[in-house]
């Protein structure tokens, strides 16, 4: 009973270990130019995805007032006006989801201006699901373990 | 053997707070908590003053809005409740006019109190009103955390509805059962605080016939959240008033550091109306996530109410997700748990009791999202306190201060780390949990799987949600 | 007199400070840190929501006046008298929440404009006055 737990352990632990590599399959990287609309209190899109050591550039086009992008991590930021676009540039070296938040009070519902940058493959998430499910194993374990004492 | 929270600190281990010099005394004094409810009070009177003044204008640069959604929030969840545990309830100038009313006085003691002294009905004594209370509150987040006026509204009707309800019904049924949307969660997530308020020897108040704490004395009021001060059992309903310090003839009564969430494993007066709490909760953190820091514009208008039918769709999917569907969900693991484990136990019993899991669970889950809250926008707090009423003053020279996001490179790192050790606690809680509801230790074992799967999955969903 | 009596006096007077005695320091202060000069109080929005409270000001040329902008909106908003040179300093932007305070004395006579230099809304164009500086 034991022993076919630890295998199950050691099974699932040897796949998870092994799933980054399978995750990680280097791609070259580009030159992106993203265009994102803003206006009251969303951006279209609300997601932008890209690999790591991607150049990005985002183009910010404002619809109907003042708004601004600021993504967090990077530490970058733009504004836009209607008719006047703002446009930011940077190498996302980071990997996994940054929030980019409207940095121009916008209206009631500013603070909750937001989007996702996704720099992918994304390690962290991927690091700490292992973690969890390594938690709750151990937690199994332990506990069965207890048992024979 | 003694159990031990996470392996390390045992069960009954405690450390006299009140046993260090001139604690005792000065929560002896009836200026505490006076004082700093009146200090408080001062607090409450700009915020109150600036939501009025405030109007409709933008919430982040308004002094109400960020005191109440912002620094009471963040240190209610990250401060207070784990380490304090409702150590806001000892503080709060929301029910003290209502209590000076009552007692026709700021410190005098006065046994027999003003009022009607209605009894609290019986079937009224849980949670349930204030769960639906606060899931209520919670439908208008999107007006309360924008729009300076509703939040003075929210707070002027708790102040006037606490002065009108003590009136008729005693003490602080108000506080425990009807008036005040957080005073429910502050309970039951207060069971898991590194400190409590308990009677030291037991044998003392035995022997004590004339139980002071509960009717009172010349030297306090007799315990106004209406509990046993000398068997308190849990921290859910104790209003850390310190009137039971006062009036204990034997110096009885201490605030001790304790491990955390010993609470949950006391198995009493457990019931459903406080599973939904904890369900609420749950739900609760994962739609304010979605409405205030998730990527989805529609939710955003909905819950702005920029359509009458959108708002009501929020309405109607926030309210079944908290109160059908996580239970539901919760259903099937606590089902599978029995099945494993012994089919023998009710299963109304193993779901409540299970679903103290969730305690720790939610309040980490509550730690994770103020994260997001703290480091992006805390900066707007320097501005409110120089130019509080939007006048142009600048007290302290920071109202120029501009909007800046810090740490928002690490944050995911402060969040996944404390949603990981949310499931530590609560598989540890989880467990013992297990054990004390099987009794068989192997039945345990394979009753707890389905459960610690389940704590497992919501832990892994926030971490998606909030960082992936 | 006993002393719960002046215990509870003193309670009294401390709740007065920390209700009626916050409001009223916070009016005083105000009224102390406006008072001297002629303050003429604009509060901004953008028009759809209100617009300028007062679409008409009336100086005198020769005395000194200070324009306070209350920005009670939810976006930026802005202050300028093109034709009289006269800005805010800065980004020339006032942050919802926010004042901006313009002081000068006016020289020369006439109807000017003065109007909003954000774009704040889909009506920004509208939001403008008038001022009007007239001899003594
Ligand atoms: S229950 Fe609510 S109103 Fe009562 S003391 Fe606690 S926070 Fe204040
Ligand atoms: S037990 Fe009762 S009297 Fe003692 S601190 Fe708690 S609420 Fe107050
Ligand atoms: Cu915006
Ligand atoms: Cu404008």
């Amino acid at each position: 009973m034991k022993i076919d737990k630890l295998i199950i352990g050691i099974i699932i632990l040897a796949l998870l270990v092994g799933l980054p590599l399978i995750l990680a399959q280097p791609e070259e990287p580009k030159e992106k130019t993203i265009i994102i609309n803003a206006k009251q209190f969303s951006y279209t899109p609300d997601t932008v995805e890209v690999n790591r050591g991607d150049r990005v550039t985002i183009r910010l086009i404002s619809t109907d007032v003042h708004h601004g992008l600021y993504i967090d991590g990077y530490e970058v930021s733009t504004d836009a006006r209607p008719g006047q676009d703002g446009s930011l540039t940077f190498v996302a070296n980071n990997t996994g989801k940054f929030v980019m938040r409207c940095s121009v009070t916008c209206g009631p519902f500013h603070p909750y201006m937001i989007g996702y940058l996704k720099v992918k493959p994304d390690y962290r998430l991927f690091g700490s699901i292992w973690l969890a499910v390594g938690i709750f194993i151990c937690s199994i374990l332990l506990v069965s373990r207890r048992q024979k004492q | 053997m003694t159990e031990k929270i996470l392996g390390l600190i045992p069960v009954d281990w405690r450390f006299e707070l009140t046993s260090l010099p001139y604690v005792r005394k000065i929560i002896k004094s009836r200026w505490m908590p006076f004082l700093p409810i009146v200090l408080n009070l001062s607090v409450f009177t700009v915020i109150l003053m600036a939501g009025f003044v405030g109007g409709v204008s933008a919430g982040n640069y308004n002094f109400g809005i960020m005191f109440v959604w912002i620094v009471w929030w963040l240190l209610l969840m990250m401060v207070m409740v784990p380490f304090f545990s409702r150590v806001w309830c000892m503080i709060c100038p929301l029910p003290a006019f209502g209590e000076w009313l009552q007692r026709l006085g700021f410190m005098k003691v006065r046994n027999k109190l003003f009022g009607l002294n209605k009894k609290w009905p019986k079937a009224l004594k849980n949670m349930w009103l204030v769960n639906f209370l606060f899931l209520g509150t919670t439908y208008t987040t999107g007006f309360l955390t924008t729009r300076p006026i509703a939040t003075f509204i929210l707070l002027m009707s708790i102040i006037i509805g606490s002065i009108v309800l003590m009136a008729v019904f005693e003490k602080r049924n108000f506080c425990k059962y009807i008036g005040c949307p957080v005073g429910g969660f502050l309970g039951l997530y207060s069971n898991i605080a590194v400190t409590e308020i308990r009677a030291k020897d037991p044998q003392i108040c035995k022997d004590h016939k004339h139980k002071d704490c509960v009717i009172g004395n010349e030297k306090g009021h007799a315990c106004p959240w209406m509990i046993l001060p000398f068997d308190i059992g849990r921290n859910t309903y104790c209003g850390m008033c310190l009137e039971c310090f006062k009036t204990c003839p034997y110096d009885n009564m201490a605030i001790n550091l304790r491990p955390p969430a010993t609470d949950l494993l006391v198995d009493k007066n457990r019931g459903l109306d406080e599973a939904w709490k904890a369900f609420i909760m749950l739900g609760i953190a994962i739609f304010f996530f979605l409405i205030m820091q998730g990527n989805m514009g529609f939710l955003k208008d909905w819950a702005n109410a920029t359509t009458t039918e959108g708002y009501l769709t929020f309405v109607a999917l926030h309210s079944i997700f908290n109160l059908l569907l996580i239970p539901g969900v919760f259903f099937v693991f606590v089902y599978a748990s029995r099945t494993l484990g012994n089919k023998e136990i009710p299963l109304k019993k193993l779901f409540t009791n299970f679903s103290y899991t969730l305690v720790p669970m939610g309040l980490i889950a509550w730690i994770a999202f103020s994260f997001g809250i703290l480091f992006p926008n805390s900066s707007y707090v320097l501005h409110v306190i120089s130019d509080p009423f939007a006048w142009g003053w600048d007290l302290f020279g920071t109202s120029h201060f501009p909007w800046t996001p810090f740490l928002t490179g690490v944050m995911p790192y402060f969040q996944i780390g404390t949603l990981l050790f949310g499931l530590v606690l609560s598989l540890d809680i989880g467990f013992k949990i297990s054990k004390q509801t099987f009794q068989k230790r192997d039945q345990a074992v394979r009753g707890f799987i389905p459960i610690a799967a389940f704590l497992t999955v919501v832990t892994i969903f926030l971490i998606w949600l909030f960082t992936g | 007199m006993e002393k719960k009596q002046i215990t509870e006096i003193i309670a009294a007077i401390l709740v007065l400070l920390a209700t009626v005695g916050v409001i009223g320091a916070a009016l005083l202060y105000d009224e102390h840190l406006w008072g001297g000069l002629r303050t003429i109080e604009l509060t901004a929005q953008a028009p759809e929501r209100g617009n300028w409270n007062i679409q008409e000001i009336h100086l005198v040329r020769g005395e000194p006046v200070r324009i306070k902008i209350r920005n009670i909106d939810t976006v930026s908003h802005g202050f300028a008298i093109p034709e009289l040179g006269i800005s805010l300093n800065g980004t020339g932007e006032i942050k919802p929440g926010n004042v901006g305070v313009i002081e000068f004395t006016p020289e020369k006579t006439g109807d000017f404009l003065f109007t909003c230099t954000t774009w704040c809304s889909t009506q920004h164009m509208q939001m403008t006055g008038r001022i009007i500086i007239s001899e003594k």
